[in-house]
């Protein structure tokens, strides 16, 4: 199927932010405790009408406390990692790209670990994986260097990038005592378990403004896709909107992993759906991509936390459930949606 | 508007282009010919500014190209590439607005106005009626024309085409040589191409351009500089110039 045989109004893709809304509201009441949606709704309607002076819901903590901030870790993140691999497959043509490709991964990775084995509780874990995802990427374009607009020279560099950090992650976890290393194998699985406001106040702006700002260039992707050459005869500063793309990408994939941990294969996934069904056009592909990965892991982590009497580690879970659904869709469709 | 090019240099791995002085009329169609590698490409893609030439070696009606804004400097000169190979198959609409690039904000996205005129360069080229159609789908003659259209969407004064007619049957040879005549006479474009065929560019063009070695060995109107000997020198080959119905053709 590709972008020619369906004609989707505009509304449409605003429309589909409506879903992952939906699904917050409703993943709400799934939980170790159900909680009612009529309950759900009173509880949010005495918590915001000022008057009430009527004794707190019982509900109030489970839902204000655990629930309401770990979706929208949920939400956020799942936009978060779709947005950035949607847009820097498009800047580097290449649908293999996306946060893993990049050294992201094992950058936030490793520095996670070091942080947790090394650094103790004086130094966030978070702000680690975020600082060493971001010289991850920085690390991958300086090896790249001049022929950094190629797709072969970034993936090798990348390719070594994510492998140093790999065997510098493994001798953290060589040294590390088994305390440590417990929770440091959790965090690699991913988890939206931990999710606190205290976290979230500081990284939501980041993703927030990250997303906002790629979905501002969804149409200028579309031009630098066709290639640097093209772009350039076109009249488009590539080598300003490309550093752009690329920090604004980094920072909000870096940003959404330092809190989740490592949750791979939404930035593939979820791009490519999203065109098998609307075509190409970042138009499309960008906002509808910010929806259906913020969609995605909600669902995600309902099954995560309900499924099984303990709690599912969601990376594992989209690893498990994503390659084979992709697979699957590859061979369905061969790669026509490109 | 003319082009005028002075002292232009450009050199990678050990080729070297090197034109002293040469000027691209307005209203004309040049065309630039030569063996593989004489650096036709790699001056169209000076002029067009994907490669950077050094200032003040370019100039459309006086003004030094290569001191211009990329914006500024797309909205006078448009290219048409070889047809490079595309990662995603947008609609050929969706292709040929990516053209108005230059009037358009990084943070913004075409308007009605630039749907307009996108559909308008596909009428003129004639393929009104296909911007629904997925761009690579289309045959290799028509996904040139739309590389065409794409330029003009651009709105330029200059339209530089790299090889339009190679890999097209006769038809679509003709027809796209008919086209770029038709931007210079009646758009009163600065037309320059880069050809093969010698028998279109005599037949088509006012002005040719024979390189080899990245320099300039002639240039002028086809009937005052078309020569046996010239072909020799600048092909490495005897080549016979046989009139026949009032046209050149070119016997190897």
């Amino acid at each position: 199927m590709s972008g020619s045989a369906t004609k989707v109004p505009g509304w449409i893709i605003w429309a589909a932010f409506l879903l992952p809304l939906g699904l917050l509201l409703v993943s709400l009441s799934i939980g170790s405790y159900h909680i009612p949606l009529r309950d759900i709704w009173a509880t949010i309607g005495r918590a915001i009408s000022p008057g009430a002076g009527a004794a707190p819901s019982p509900y109030a903590d489970i839902l204000f406390r655990i629930r309401l901030p770990r979706l929208l870790l949920a939400l956020f993140a799942g936009a978060a990692l779709s947005v950035s691999g949607a847009s820097l497959q498009s800047l580097f043509r290449n649908p293999l790209v996306f946060e893993f490709s990049l050294g992201i991964s094992y950058g936030a990775a490793f520095g996670a670990a070091l942080s947790l084995v090394f650094l103790g509780k004086g130094f966030p874990p978070q702000l680690a994986a975020f600082v060493f995802a971001a010289l991850a990427v920085l690390l991958v374009l300086v090896i790249a260097g001049k022929s950094a607009s190629q797709i072969v020279p970034i993936l090798l560099s990348g390719v070594i990038v994510s492998a140093l950090f790999q065997a510098m992650l493994s001798l953290v976890e060589f040294f590390a005592n088994p305390y440590a290393l417990q929770s440091l194998i959790f965090w690699l699985m991913g988890s939206l378990a931990d999710a606190v406001w205290g976290d979230l106040a500081v990284t939501l702006p980041i993703i927030v403004l990250g997303i906002a700002i790629l979905i501002l260039l969804r149409w200028r992707l579309n031009v630098l896709s066709l290639g640097e050459e093209e772009a350039r005869a076109l009249g488009v500063n590539v080598k300003w909107e490309k550093v752009l793309i690329i920090t604004v990408a980094t920072v909000t994939t870096a940003a959404a992993t330092s809190v989740t941990g490592v949750i791979n294969w939404i930035g593939l996934i979820v791009p490519h759906l999203v065109r098998m069904m609307v075509g190409p056009d970042n138009r499309k592909v960008i906002p509808l991509s910010a929806a259906f990965g913020a969609s995605l892991l909600i669902v995600a982590d309902d099954i995560a936390r309900s499924a099984a009497s303990f709690e599912i580690p969601i990376g594992i879970l989209t690893s498990v459930v994503g390659i084979p659904f992709f697979i699957v869709l590859l061979r369905r469709s061969g790669k026509a949606w490109l | 508007m003319n082009i005028r090019v002075e002292n232009l240099e450009y050199s990678y791995d050990d080729f070297r282009l090197e034109i002293g002085s040469l000027v691209f009329a307005e209203a004309r169609v040049t065309s630039i010919v030569g063996p593989n590698g004489a650096g036709k490409s790699t001056f169209l893609k000076c002029a067009a500014s994907v490669l950077t030439a050094p200032r003040r070696s370019l100039f459309v009606d006086g003004k030094d190209l290569t001191a211009l804004h990329g914006r500024e400097r797309a909205k006078l000169v448009g290219y048409v590439p070889q047809e490079p190979s595309y990662t995603f198959n947008y609609t050929v609409l969706d292709f040929v607005l990516t053209g108005r690039a230059a009037f358009i904000a990084a943070f913004s996205s075409p308007a009605g106005h630039d749907v307009r005129l996108a559909e308008d360069a596909l009428q003129y080229v004639g393929l009104s009626g296909r911007g629904r159609r997925p761009f690579l789908e289309l045959s290799s003659g028509e996904r040139r024309l739309v590389l065409i259209a794409r330029a003009l969407a651009q709105g330029p004064e200059v339209l530089l085409l790299d090889e339009p007619t190679s890999f097209l049957d006769p038809r679509h040879e003709v027809e796209t040589m008919a086209l770029c005549r038709r931007l210079a006479e009646d758009k009163k474009k600065t037309v320059v191409v880069t050809l093969h065929n010698l028998e279109m560019a005599v037949r088509y063009s006012d002005a040719m351009v024979f390189m080899k070695g990245g320099k300039v060995v002639a240039a002028g109107a086809p009937a005052d500089i078309l020569s046996e000997p010239l072909l020799r020198d600048v092909y490495d080959l005897d080549i016979k110039i046989v009139e026949c119905a009032g046209q050149k053709f070119f016997v190897k």
